[in-house]
């Protein structure tokens, strides 16, 4: 038996810096998802299961068995419960096993928690740190990063396809316009097209990073953690908001090793994590009202737009241009403010893109709300490229 | 003002130093930061500014603005040799100070760089700044520089290469002194130096304002 | 030490792999020969990078991925300012981080020579 899964609830702690622990910080989002889904805390509550997804609890908060740490301090025993690692996909790949525990039948409402707490390290550990996912001797010994592969790859697609750094500037502007709108995003600036691009001070103000990406490229680190609670949808009648469909879940791998890939600007796992996902939920890339693509780099929103279907190759940036992916456009991309501007707690981003869209296919998302919004597809892109998960949200009608 | 003859003795011989020029630098937020000289009337102001900062532990707020105000007295009341003060303000509120010293003709020395606001590379811009008066303006040959906080040796020692020489002092006691020289200045400046001169009048008479800032982002909820 | 760097050569089909892996992923063969992987290459792609991870104590680093003649590529550090698309390059092998008691090993590439 396939039972259908919706989310009936979402959390989301401020992204930035955190005042609190890992596991109080963790609990701040869960609470808020438990109480938006009207669950009562205590005995009774009737979560079944719970997935805590986190890169670097144990690497850079020393800390390991989140999930249990997690159960403990909101009492949520007996529950089911494991820590879910896998790399920047963490969050996604949570939801993944929490829709996988409810539709199997095994069980009926799973709490999904992704959080990290990044910023207890400087930039440059933690630049190292996330480095760790890369393969150990081909790459992560030689200093590469992941910011260093995204420069390579940049520089091939500007040749290939045309992308200037003005496309670029014109995706991080936009993120951050959009992140204005969410009191949750990290960064509450817009900067200026001019002087990040164009002023004669820019090169200096806005410095490269990985050549030919800048500084306004880059996402920032962020503490955050966001939370999602699952439900069979048979049950929905339970909680106090509808539900929105979990319609289509779709994952897939890449060579580890980036050197490897044989059209290096090709992003082959996003490709088919997306036309699995389209697949489960039969519907198309048109389909796609709204969508929140994994912006760890400005390239990234405009190569994932385009394997994901939502652009012909080689044309993403040509969107951008023409403003359709900014709010009021046709296909609203990163309406939370992208993990550019909102920022990127690594385990906490695959459930923040969800949370988005259970915010804009319910219609809360205020300010940056897209009208009319139906269909959602969220893009979690781990390593790089090698570990993808592309989820689709429906609004129940 | 009548110096008597005990205060003459105490105070450092001076040297005519010729004035930093102001420029203004547009920042990514596209706000326009002007940076301009301080003087001696100006340091009350400058220790209310920098005040907050004195019991933020993190990132080393604490040891670098304590330091600070203590050098902003002394050059008010001429307890330096031939200190300097750099401002930077936007739209008149003082978003970043920084500070040091001709040791003698040939050679500077840089204190501290404290930035209020963050985000916007304030401070990497300000220390250029002074950079600048050193080498452009002072027309020295040396900056001896230390780093007290891991950002500082990020952004000074490793990002323009200086040059270790553990061997001479500088007076923040004892920490390892690294030396920019006007071959690594000449180097690095395309990448790290920037601004625009001169200041319009209107835009220069509004930075002298020197507005205290209303948030310290290393102070949540502070209240002045 | 023998600076040497190398391909492994599925025993079964020939396919190259770099770095070592355990199954070959054209033909599923599990046994492998090393090849010494050296002499002039194509840089593919390259980036300098200005954000260095903790460890480096450098203002930046050239990075780049290389195309061997036998259809290998890999990824190295460029010892080179001069950088460009297409550009024939050198490898080299040398210290590409300083670890405590063990240093790692990997290619560093250099401009060729011109022919």
């Amino acid at each position: 038996m396939v039972r259908k899964v919706g989310i009936a609830g979402v959390g989301h702690t401020k992204f930035g810096r955190s005042e609190v622990p890992l596991v109080d910080m963790l609990a701040l989002a869960a609470l808020e998802a438990l109480d938006d889904a009207g669950i009562r805390t205590g005995k009774g509550h009737g979560v079944d299961q719970v997935f805590v997804a986190s890169m670097g609890a144990g690497l850079l908060n020393r800390q390991s068995s989140v999930a249990s740490a997690l159960v403990d301090t909101l009492n949520l025993q007996p529950a089911m419960a494991e820590t879910v690692e896998n790399g920047p996909a963490s969050g996604a790949s949570a939801v993944k096993l929490g829709y996988m525990a409810i539709a199997s039948g095994m069980c009926d409402v799973a709490l999904v928690v992704g959080g990290e707490l990044m910023r207890v390290v400087t930039g440059w550990e933690a630049t190292d740190f996330v480095a760790t996912m890369l393969h150990p001797d081909a790459e992560y010994a030689y200093g590469l990063t992941l910011p260093a592969f995204a420069g390579m790859f940049t520089r091939l697609y500007m040749d290939k396809y045309g992308v200037t750094e003005k496309d670029l500037a014109m995706v991080a502007v936009k993120n951050h316009e959009h992140a204005m709108h969410n009191p949750v995003a990290h960064i509450q600036l817009v900067p200026s097209f001019h002087a990040i691009i164009e002023d004669e001070d820019a090169p200096v103000i806005n410095p490269y990073v990985a050549e030919p990406l800048r500084v306004y490229d880059v996402c920032p680190v962020s503490d955050g953690a966001a939370a999602v609670v699952l439900c069979a949808m048979d049950l929905a009648d339970r909680f106090p908001k509808k539900p929105v469909r979990i319609a289509g879940i779709g994952q897939a791998t890449d060579t580890h090793v980036v050197a490897e890939r044989e059209v290096p600007t090709d992003l082959l796992a996003v490709r088919l994590a997306a036309q699995r996902a389209y697949a489960m939920a039969g519907l198309k890339p048109e389909d796609i009202d709204v969508a929140e693509l994994h912006d760890a780099f400005t390239i990234l929103e405009i190569a994932i737009s385009e394997e994901a279907g939502l652009f012909p190759r080689g044309k993403g940036h040509l969107a951008v241009r023409r403003g359709e992916t900014r709010v009021g456009g046709r296909i609203p991309i990163n309406t939370s403010g992208g993990l550019k501007a909102k920022g990127h707690p690594l385990g906490a981003t695959g459930v923040s893109q969800i949370v988005e869209l259970v915010r804009q296919l319910r219609g809360e998302a205020g300010g940056r709300q897209v009208e009319g919004a139906r269909h959602g597809l969220a893009v979690n892109f781990g390593g790089f490229g090698n570990n993808v998960v592309a989820t689709i949200l429906s609004k129940e009608e | 003002m009548i110096v008597d003859k005990l205060e003459q003795s105490l105070r450092p011989p001076e040297t005519n130093m010729p004035p930093y020029p102001p420029k203004y630098i547009t920042l990514a937020s596209g706000e326009k930061m002007v940076v301009h000289q301080a003087s001696r009337e100006d340091v009350p102001r400058l220790l209310e500014a920098v005040r907050p900062l004195v019991t933020v532990e993190k990132d080393f707020y604490d040891i670098v603005a304590a330091r600070l105000y203590a050098e902003l007295l002394a050059y008010q009341r001429y307890r330096v040799k031939d200190e300097y003060v750099l401002v930077g303000t936007i739209d008149g509120v003082i978003v970043g100070i920084v500070n040091g010293r001709m040791v003698d003709d040939k050679v500077g020395m840089s204190y501290h760089t404290v930035a209020i606001k963050r985000g916007l590379r304030i401070g990497a811009q300000l220390f250029a700044a002074k950079m600048e008066y050193h080498m452009d303006y002072l027309g020295q040959q040396e900056v001896l520089i230390v780093a007290e906080s891991p950002i500082g040796y990020r952004r000074w020692m490793i990002e323009y290469e200086l040059e270790s020489r553990p061997s001479t002092w500088h007076e923040l006691g004892g920490v390892p002194t690294h030396v920019l020289t006007k071959a690594l200045w000449e180097k690095h400046k395309p990448m790290k130096c920037t601004g625009r001169r001169p200041v319009p009048p209107e835009m220069l008479e509004v930075a002298k304002k020197l507005i205290l800032p209303s948030e310290y982002p290393q102070i949540p909820g502070f209240k002045r | 030490m023998e600076l040497r760097m190398y391909a492994y050569r599925c025993t079964a089909c020939g396919k190259l792999f770099h770095p070592a892996r355990a199954v070959c992923r054209e033909c599923g063969g599990r046994e492998f020969e090393a090849v010494p992987l050296e002499g002039e290459g194509t840089l593919l792609t390259y980036t300098r990078v200005y954000a260095l991870p903790e460890g480096y104590m450098k203002p930046w680093l050239g990075f780049g991925i290389v195309e061997f003649p036998n259809g290998v590529r890999v990824s190295g550090q460029m010892n080179t300012e001069d950088l460009a698309v297409g550009m024939k390059v050198r490898a080299t092998v040398g210290v590409i981080k300083e670890g405590v008691g063990r240093d790692y090993y990997g290619f560093i590439f250099e401009k060729a020579a011109q022919a």
